[in-house]
């Protein structure tokens, strides 16, 4: 009893104090109070302190480097020393150069990677999500590499495609001779998609466990139904799982995308992006750090944001087209049914 | 529940606060010094005068300083960026350092070896307050004053250390190298006896020769590329100066100036004669058989087992290669095998340079001194390392007793007012030579490998690129 009495008392106390310290007429203090705890202004407050520090964080390491970044793209300059004002010339050079947009086409081979590893995670969410045995054991197997760091990735497939050791081991334990075998580095015309294997063996348990996550989310009862209607399983892929995931799958073979474009570490790291190798980005980086040409370099990061965006917005244009027929079968569907419905009725009526 | 919202609302505006006071000061800062790159170009020699009135009001020259005399009292801390992390994870440089603290027992020093050196110093090199000691990384001349401190006038300073010409401007001087190497060829010497070799090669062809007596007669690999660490590639352009041309002041003095450096002289010298070596091992196939799969770090373990027979690299290395296994005794050191009018010549030239932060405090700085006049003077850190002395009556190792024929003789530095114009030409061409321009070299080994291009094609795209270059900055063509 005694201590409920004495919080009750301290309570008001502690307003008197308030009123002290803001040396204000009491009843505009009570409109200011109100006005502070109120509902709304709380909820701004709440918002405005929680999202200042990523906002900040936001901006001072994103936007303003970035920013910066399109000042040094006008500019001739290396990292230290005067900077000379050169318009466009950068970008004219980076159009003019055959390094830089050779080094897309080795981007090409990245994207084949991203859509096979899409198909391929696909494919297992799919098998995952239907139960199997141990499925989370395979789950965590296969995400695995994706927590790996992509430097120690390098070094692995380094010796994993050493000749002699590990990939030609297995191969030939499986009856293929050696002197048939590519050398997987080496070889101009095999290299890329060596390195672009690596690429795929990392990110599609990250892929996979998006799918499953989406999957999951398909309410089951949909199967049910579709099995009673007498779907395969593969019809159920088609008709219920792909169009409730479809927007996942978008995003993910959106970072796929741009992922390929600004590919790095495989070529860097593995081949020291030498022999044919290199990407768009190991390139940049090359022309940045060892030529210091600094404002050429920008002046690609910015070509290649571009890009980036250009390449964002065709899929989403495709995409929109590829489901917007779909939607428009769905709608004649819902109309066609409604049509039945309305002539069963009428017929009704009638009798 | 009052008193803890309020509390937590508190907590909220000063961490935000906090946050945005490092956001302003960092910002403060950064415009500061831009505005003083921006200016110090402008105006060397305004800065210059800063550096000297500094020294006088209380940082001694490297010269004045007696080792184990001056300053034992002196208390402070200084930080060292340093790009040797073998010898900072084998606890050899914490053994210097404990040595260094019998003498200034006051003066602690802390170590930061930093991996991927060359492109890290120079952000950190961007910030005043980085440290107090650094190599000195890859930046121009002119720029040296903006943020090392002066050890000296240059007539003081070449008396007391080798190599002072290395970071040098406008007669002061800038950087004392930590060791010096001459460029030549580590081999085993097992293996080179055992392929009937008796004489070392001394022109392109005897070394052709040999390497195909080794590919023979032994199951090691001739020469190792060690082509896929990039960087063990750009080791040959150390050749692409008095090496192959026996005249000290080509490298910096006429080679931005010759019209097309890399055509065949047909008498085995010049810059042509040396990556030609390289291209006809590779055609040869005396080389590894998957160049891409080279590994740095086990090839140094196979020369000394004698699985390699050679590999071109600096005398940087002869130590690094017995250390690797059990035969330290078969590795051995030869010259280049380029000779010019009858006599071979090999560069002596210098490793990083100790800097001082011209923005640390004055104790700091004369810490530093006192560190770095250490290191060069009592540490043996360049003998231990097998590096050619620094200090004017330092010892030369063993490993150049191959080089007594040979002259060993340091390069002459650019002329006066050209001292950027290596710089400028090897960024425009982006050739890069002594200077991370790896993927040219690399160029080389594919093409030699897949035949896509004759060596004479590659060379004939240097030249180009040379006389475009050339051109467009405006160089005269003089030789």
């Amino acid at each position: 009893m005694t201590e409920k009495t004495s919080v009750l008392e301290k309570k008001p106390k502690s307003f008197e104090n308030l009123n002290v310290l803001g040396n204000q007429g009491p009843s505009e203090k009570k409109t200011f109070y109100i006005w502070f705890h109120s509902r709304k202004i709380q909820k701004r407050l709440v918002m405005f302190t929680f999202m200042f520090l990523p906002i900040a964080l936001l901006g001072i390491f994103t936007y303003y480097p970035f920013t910066q970044m399109i000042d040094f793209s006008f500019h001739k300059m290396k990292w230290i020393g005067a900077r000379e004002w050169v318009g466009f010339k950068n970008y004219i050079d980076v159009f003019k150069r055959e390094d830089c947009f050779g080094a897309l086409k080795n981007s090409l081979y990245y994207m084949g990677g991203a859509v096979f590893q899409l198909c391929l995670a696909l494919y297992l969410a799919t098998i995952l999500s239907f139960g199997v045995k141990g499925g989370k054991f395979f789950k965590g197997l296969m995400f695995f590499p994706y927590l790996i760091n992509g430097i120690a990735i390098g070094f692995i497939f380094k010796f994993f495609y050493t000749r002699g050791f590990v990939l030609d081991t297995v191969l030939q334990a499986i009856g293929l001779n050696i002197d048939n075998l590519p050398y997987w580095l080496k070889d101009q015309s095999i290299n890329n998609v060596s390195l672009a294997a690596t690429s795929v063996w990392k990110y599609f348990g990250q892929n996979m466990v998006l799918f499953v996550g989406a999957i999951m989310s398909v309410d089951s009862e949909l199967y049910e139904a579709a099995t009673l209607d007498g779907a395969n399983k593969w019809q159920q892929f088609c008709y219920i799982i792909l169009p409730s995931i479809k927007t996942i799958v978008l995003l993910n073979l959106i970072l796929s995308i741009t992922g390929s474009l600004s590919a790095f570490e495989p070529a860097f790291v593995i081949t020291d992006s030498a022999n044919g190798t290199g990407t768009y980005f190991t390139t940049m980086h090359e022309i940045a750090y060892t030529s210091q040409k600094v404002g050429l370099a920008a002046a690609m990061a910015v070509i290649l944001f571009g890009m980036i965006i250009l390449a964002t917005i065709f899929q989403k244009v495709l995409f929109a087209v590829l489901f917007k027929n779909a939607e428009i079968e769905d709608k004649k569907g819902g109309k066609k049914r409604e049509n039945k419905i309305n002539r069963m009725k009428k017929r009704k009526g009638i009798i | 529940m009052k008193t803890k919202k309020v509390l937590a609302l508190v907590l909220a505006t000063i961490m935000t606060f906090s946050l945005a006071a490092c956001g302003t000061t960092a910002k403060t800062t950064e415009t500061t010094e831009t505005t003083a790159t921006e200016t110090t170009t402008t105006a060397d020699d305004t800065t210059a005068a800063v550096d000297t009135t500094t020294e006088a009001t209380g940082v001694p020259a490297y010269a004045d300083i007696a080792l184990g005399e001056d300053y034992t009292d002196l208390t402070a801390t200084i930080k060292w960026y340093h790009h040797k992390t073998d010898r900072e994870a084998d606890g050899s440089i914490a053994a210097y350092i404990a040595e260094f603290n019998k003498l200034y027992p006051n003066i602690k020093v802390e170590t930061e070896g930093v991996t991927d050196y060359a492109e890290a110093s120079l952000l950190y090199l961007n910030t005043e307050d980085w440290g107090d000691v650094m190599m000195i990384p890859a930046i121009d001349k002119n720029e040296l004053s903006n943020y090392f401190l002066s050890y000296g006038d240059l007539a003081t300073m070449s008396n007391l250390v080798n190599y002072a010409t290395a970071k040098e401007y406008d007669g002061q001087v800038y950087g004392v190298a930590y060791m010096a190497g001459a460029n030549g060829i580590v081999y085993n010497t097992r293996v080179w006896k055992e392929a009937g070799i008796t004489a070392l090669p001394t022109t392109p062809d005897e070394f052709s020769a040999d390497l195909k007596l080794i590919a023979d007669n032994t199951d090691a690999i001739p020469l190792y590329t060690n082509y896929a660490a990039g960087w063990t590639m750009g080791a040959w352009d150390a050749y692409a100066n008095g090496v192959c041309t026996g005249d000290y002041a080509y490298y910096n003095q006429k080679f931005a100036h010759t019209a097309n450096p890399f055509a065949n002289k047909g008498d085995e010298t010049g810059a042509y004669a040396v990556y030609d070596i390289l291209y006809n091992a590779v055609a040869n196939g005396f080389t590894e058989d998957d160049f891409t799969t080279t590994d740095w770090e086990s090839s140094k373990g196979m020369i000394n087992r004698g699985e390699i027979a050679s590999m071109v690299l600096g005398s940087w290395a002869y130590t690094q290669m017995q250390e690797a296994d059990s035969h330290p005794e078969d590795i051995g050191y030869m010259p280049f095998p380029i000779t010019v009018g009858g006599k071979q010549y090999a560069v002596a030239a210098p490793d990083y340079c100790f800097g001082i932060n011209v923005h640390s405090s004055e104790e700091n700085q004369t810490a530093s001194l006192i560190f770095v006049k250490w290191m060069t003077e009592k540490s043996g850190w360049s003998y231990n390392e097998g590096g050619l002395p620094i200090n004017k009556d330092g010892e030369y190792p063993a490993l150049y007793s191959a080089f007594s024929n040979c002259v060993l003789q340091e390069e002459e530095v650019a002329l006066e007012g050209e001292d950027n114009l290596l710089t400028d030409i090897n960024t425009e061409t982006e050739l890069n030579f002594n200077n991370g321009g790896d993927k040219k070299v690399q160029e080389i080994v594919e093409c030699a490998s897949d035949k896509s291009k004759t060596f004479d094609e590659i060379m004939d795209s240097w030249n180009t690129k040379w006389t475009d270059a050339q051109s467009s900055l405006g160089i005269e063509v003089l030789y």
